[in-house]
């Protein structure tokens, strides 16, 4: 455990309200993004990004500082999005844990990806974006963690509570499937 | 050139970038895709794509970060240990009554032992009397004296 990691923890445990509003601010673009790009849901989004870091204020003792902060945040974000598209239908949220059900996939409704898509800024990047929302969340999540928020396989098989193995199908699988998406000039 | 040469170069190119690749298989890649366009195409589409992946740009709503720091400090206050205290509070409170209640018997058989043998003015042996059946009220109220102190220490703090 570093130095860092170990205050951190420390933090966390006596709920320092000024260490929890730096990483508030710190990791509010990243987690805002994983939410975002799971639900394609900004108000949900915007929801849940508030429940992770309550989640984070009242389970802060159980990080112990062995794994890297943000795979335990992006872990806390995953279960409250999977909890969420159990309470209600939300279309993009189908089946995060099983790519390989039978279970057609239902794209993201035309409302909230035009909702994405004004939040979007940046003209070049709109269509590998807009062709994200159109492959499985079971693909999207696992590209983001791995090539947005710059995670290792072990840290995403971690988030994820999935074995490497199924990390690594996944991104195969994934990269695989937004190209075709892209190619097919699906956006 | 063969088929299979270029079915390997993409595999390559799948894992170079999902685990990366032993330095061999990365020479091989390097050399192969400096010799075939289709494959060096197909190498750039894919790095496009990571580009795009890596500068996903997302506007973070102006205000959220504040109104999450103000919603998790509104929580940490509601659960603050000196809110968790109500129920020792009571306990103590309670556990003070039925001392009281329970002892009374016994405590006014020794105040009147006190009285016969040392000639204490029954005044002041009623006056003792009432004292101890107002302890319990008088601890709880330093209880919660304690515990307002502690509320306005976390809350001058957050």
């Amino acid at each position: 455990m570093t130095d860092d990691t170990h205050a951190l923890a420390t933090g966390l445990r006596q709920r320092d309200p000024d260490l929890l509003d730096r990483l508030i601010e710190q990791y509010q673009q990243r987690l805002y993004r994983y939410l975002l790009f799971l639900t394609g849901n900004p108000s949900l989004a915007e929801d849940l990004f508030q429940e992770t870091w309550i989640r984070v204020l009242e389970r802060g003792s159980q990080y112990n500082g062995k794994s890297k902060f943000e795979s335990w945040l992006f872990a806390i974000a995953r279960n409250l999005v999977i909890d969420a598209s159990r309470r209600k239908k939300v279309s993009s949220l189908e089946d995060l844990g099983d790519p390989d059900s039978n279970t057609p996939y239902d794209p993201p409704d035309e409302r909230a990806a035009s909702v994405l898509q004004m939040l979007v800024t940046r003209e070049n990047e709109q269509i590998v974006q807009l062709s994200l929302l159109k492959i499985p969340a079971y693909y999207r999540e696992v590209l983001l963690l791995r090539f947005s928020e710059e995670l290792g396989l072990e840290e995403i098989a971690a988030v994820m509570a999935t074995p490497i193995s199924t990390v690594k199908s996944r991104l195969y699988r994934g990269l695989t499937a937004l190209k075709t998406v892209m190619t097919e000039g699906a956006v | 050139m063969n088929e299979y040469l270029h079915e390997r170069a993409r595999q390559l190119l799948a894992e170079s970038v999902v685990e990366g690749l032993r330095p061999a298989d990365e020479a091989w890649l390097r050399e192969h895709l400096a010799a075939c366009p289709d494959c060096s195409q197909e190498a750039a589409a894919t790095q496009n794509v990571l580009r795009a992946l890596r500068a996903v740009p997302v506007s973070v709503p102006r205000d959220l970060a504040a109104r999450t720091q103000l919603r998790v400090r509104l929580r940490a206050q509601q659960t603050s240990p000196a809110a968790n205290g109500t129920f020792w509070l009571w306990a103590v409170t309670a556990a003070s009554w039925l001392l009281g209640v329970f002892s009374a018997p016994l405590v006014w058989r020794g105040f009147a032992w006190l009285g016969a043998n040392f000639g204490v003015p029954k005044l002041a042996l009623e006056f003792g009397f009432i004292l101890w059946w107002t302890v319990p009220p008088l601890l709880a109220g330093a209880i919660i004296l304690h515990q307002k102190a502690l509320t306005a220490e976390w809350s001058n703090k957050n």
